[in-house]
C-alpha cells in the first residue's frame, strides 16, 4: 500500500489516531452530559436505537455482559455492513472505549491533553487533501468520544475516499459522534476498510487497528502493538465474549459483501436533521 | 358495598397498577394483550426476548391464557439462562435450590412470597456450601438498611453457624432478580445462580412470575407488597424527582430521562445508567425492573378481584380467609353483589 493511501485510510477511518490510552475507558465511564440542561446534543430526533424486535441475528448466544438494550444495535451493524461475526467485536471495542457509554469523551478532562493534541494534529495535518469540514475547529479540539471512541476530525471524514464531497457527515458538529447510530455507521466504514486494505491476522489485529493502523504496519510485533492486542484480549474475557466461538464470530472477518457507504449509511442513520445535515 | 379497587393498599396504588394497564380477566383478547405485553416487557429488560419470541409463537391459537403464557415466560427464561455464564458453583447452587424450596413452602404457607426470611441455621445444610475446603454462605447477608427495607438485624440465629450467619436469610423473590434489598448491582445478584448441574434462578424466578398468575397473585399478601414497594418509593422518589422529564425532539443525548413512570435513557443503554442516593447506587434497569414488578403485581390484582365472582370455589375460599382485611372486604363485597 502506498503511503498516500495510508494516510487517505488515516484519516478517513475515523478512530483515535495512534494515541494508546491506558485508563481510556475510566475516563470514558463518564457521561460528556451528566444531566446538565441545556446539554442536548445535536440529533435529537434521529431514529432510536433498534430493539430486539429489529435483530436479524442472535442476541442470546456469546454476547457475556453486554448490554441487553446495545445488543441490537451491534447486531444490526454485522447486518448491514454484511461482515459476519463483527457485532461482538464491535461489543468489545466499544467495552473498552466507552464502556457502553454512548455520550462518552476522551479530551475533555485535565488528564486527556493527548486526545485533544491528537484530534488537533489529525485536523490540522489532513485538513488540505479531504473535504472541508463545516465544524473542522471544533472537531479539532473535541478529541474523541461516543460508543466506539471516535477521533472527531477523522469521525467527520467518514466516507470521504468512497464517495467524496456526498460524505455525509463533513457538515456535521463533532458531537454528532454522541449519536449510536451515527458512531456505528461510522465504526462499520472503519472496520470495512482495516479489512480491505490491511494485514489482519486475527481478532486482536482489528483492535490494534482500532488504535492506530500503524500498527498494523510499521508497529507490528512492537510494544504498542503487543500491548493493544493483550488488552483486548482481556476486555473479551472480562465482557464474556468468546472469540473462538466460530459459531458466533467466524475466526476471520471478511468485507468482500460490504454494501458501500451509502448503503450502510441509509440503514444505520436515515436522513440527518436538517441543522447537522 | 367495600370499595372494590386496590387503593385499599395506598392512594397511590391504582396509578401504579395502570403502569402495567389496567384489563378485564374475563375478556380472552385483553388477557392476551396485557400478558403477552407484561411478558415482554420482563424478558426485554432481562434479555430474553428472542426465547421468549419463540415460545409465544407456539401459542397461537392455543387457549388458557394467561397459565399458558407464565409457562411459556418461565421455558424461555430457562432456555436463555442455560446459554449464560454459570454464576456459582454446583454446590452452592445444590444448596441455594434446597434452602430455597425450603423458604418457598414457608412463604406459601404464611402468603408472603414476596420477601422470605429465616433464620439459615434451620435451612438445609445451615445454608452453607462448601468452598475450597471450608464452608461459605450461600447467600449474601442483606441485612443492612436498603431499598427495600431498613434492614433485619435479628433476631440471630439461634444455633451457631458453620459458615458465619450471624442475621437472617432475607431474600426478595417478587422483585427477582434483584433479590437483596443492600446490594443491588447492575445484573441481577439472582441470574448469577446456577450451575451445570443446577438452576436455582429458574425456581426463584417462577416465585416471582408467580404473581402475575391470578391465583397465585390472590395468595399472596399484599399488604407486605405494598410495604415494601413504599420503602423502596420513599427511598427512591427524591432521586427519580431529579431528573428531567423526557420530552421526544429536545432530550438530551444518553442523559437519564423520567418517561411514563420508569426510567429512560435517550439515545443509550439503560443498562450503564443508574440513580445515586443516601442507600447506595440504584441502576437504572433494576429501578425499571423493581417498578414493573410491583406494578404488574397490583395490575393483576385489580383485575383478578374485578373477575373474582367467576373464579373457582379455592379462590374464593383464599380471598374470604385471607389474613389480608382489605382482600377479605372485596370478597365480602363480591359475594354480596352476587
Amino acid at each position: 500500500m502506498s503511503r498516500a493511501l495510508w494516510i487517505t485510510i488515516g484519516t478517513t477511518l475515523g478512530v483515535g489516531g495512534a494515541v494508546f490510552l491506558g485508563s481510556r475507558r475510566a475516563s470514558a465511564a463518564s457521561p460528556a452530559t451528566p444531566g446538565g440542561a441545556g446539554s442536548t446534543p445535536p440529533g435529537s430526533d434521529l431514529d432510536a436505537l433498534p430493539t430486539a424486535g429489529d435483530a436479524a441475528g442472535d442476541l442470546v448466544t456469546n454476547w457475556g455482559d453486554t448490554p441487553v438494550d446495545l445488543r441490537p444495535l451491534f447486531d444490526k451493524m454485522q447486518t448491514v455492513s454484511r461482515i459476519a461475526g463483527s457485532a461482538r467485536i464491535f461489543a468489545v471495542i466499544a467495552f473498552r472505549e466507552s464502556g457502553f457509554v454512548t455520550t462518552a469523551q476522551n479530551g475533555n478532562a485535565e488528564g486527556e491533553q493527548d486526545e485533544r493534541d491528537d484530534s488537533r494534529a489529525a485536523y490540522k495535518n489532513n485538513k488540505d487533501r479531504n473535504p472541508p469540514l463545516k465544524y473542522g475547529e471544533q472537531a479539532a479540539e473535541f478529541g474523541s468520544g461516543g460508543l466506539f471512541g471516535l477521533l472527531a476530525p477523522y469521525f467527520l471524514w467518514t466516507g470521504v475516499p468512497e464517495v467524496g464531497k456526498k460524505a455525509p457527515l463533513l457538515q456535521s458538529p463533532p458531537e454528532l459522534v454522541f449519536q449510536p447510530r451515527v458512531a456505528a455507521f461510522a465504526a462499520c466504514v472503519y472496520l470495512q476498510r482495516l479489512l480491505a486494505n490491511y494485514r489482519i491476522d486475527d481478532h486482536a489485529d482489528i483492535k490494534a487497528g482500532w488504535a492506530s493502523p500503524s500498527l498494523l504496519k510499521s508497529g507490528r510485533g512492537k510494544e504498542q502493538y503487543n500491548h493493544v492486542r493483550a488488552r483486548f484480549f482481556e476486555d473479551a474475557i472480562n465482557l464474556g465474549i468468546d472469540l473462538l466461538d466460530t459459531s458466533t464470530i467466524p475466526s476471520k472477518l471478511s468485507a468482500s459483501a460490504w454494501p458501500g457507504v451509502p448503503a450502510v449509511w441509509k440503514a444505520l442513520v436515515g436522513e440527518l436533521p436538517k441543522e447537522v445535515a | 358495598m367495600m370499595a372494590m379497587g386496590i387503593d385499599c393498599y395506598g392512594d397511590d396504588i391504582p396509578a401504579l397498577a395502570d403502569l402495567a394497564g389496567d384489563f378485564d380477566l374475563r375478556s380472552p383478547t385483553d388477557t392476551r394483550v396485557f400478558y403477552t405485553r407484561a411478558w415482554e416487557s420482563l424478558a426485554g429488560l432481562l434479555g430474553f426476548s428472542q426465547p421468549l419470541a419463540a415460545e409465544f409463537t407456539k401459542l397461537r391459537g392455543v387457549v388458557g391464557w394467561p397459565g399458558v403464557a407464565n409457562v411459556a415466560g418461565v421455558s424461555a427464561f430457562a432456555a436463555w439462562l442455560r446459554q449464560q455464564r454459570p454464576g456459582v458453583s454446583d454446590n452452592q447452587a445444590a444448596v441455594q435450590s434446597a434452602v430455597l424450596r425450603q423458604l418457598i413452602t414457608a412463604g406459601r404457607d404464611r402468603s408472603e412470597l414476596w420477601r422470605v426470611s429465616a433464620d439459615p441455621t434451620t435451612l438445609e445444610g445451615g445454608a452453607c456450601f462448601e468452598d475450597g475446603g471450608g464452608l461459605a454462605r450461600a447467600f449474601y447477608p442483606d441485612t443492612a438498611p436498603g431499598y427495600f427495607g431498613d434492614g433485619w438485624s435479628g433476631p440471630p440465629p439461634r444455633a451457631e453457624s458453620r459458615c458465619g450467619w450471624q442475621t437472617p436469610l432475607v431474600l426478595h423473590l417478587g422483585t427477582f432478580p434483584w433479590v437483596y434489598s443492600s446490594r443491588i448491582d447492575i445484573t441481577g445478584p439472582g441470574l448469577r445462580w446456577w450451575s451445570p448441574n443446577a438452576a436455582p434462578a429458574v425456581d426463584a424466578f417462577r416465585v416471582m412470575a408467580s404473581a402475575l398468575e391470578p391465583q397465585a397473585n390472590l395468595r399472596q399478601d399484599a399488604r407486605q407488597v405494598a410495604a415494601i414497594l413504599h420503602h423502596f418509593q420513599k427511598h427512591t422518589a427524591p432521586l427519580v424527582a431529579r431528573l428531567p422529564l423526557y420530552r421526544p425532539g429536545v432530550a438530551a443525548v444518553g442523559q437519564l430521562h423520567r418517561r411514563a413512570g420508569l426510567l429512560y435513557v435517550h439515545q443509550g443503554s439503560l443498562h450503564v445508567a443508574g440513580l445515586d442516593g443516601p442507600r447506595g447506587r440504584l441502576p437504572a434497569v433494576a429501578y425499571n425492573h423493581v417498578i414493573r414488578r410491583f406494578a404488574d403485581f397490583f395490575a393483576v390484582r385489580r383485575a383478578t378481584v374485578q373477575a373474582l365472582a367467576t373464579w373457582t370455589p379455592e379462590m374464593k375460599r383464599v380471598a374470604a380467609t385471607s389474613a389480608d382485611p382489605c382482600l377479605r372486604a372485596q370478597a365480602e363485597g363480591v359475594t354480596r353483589a352476587g
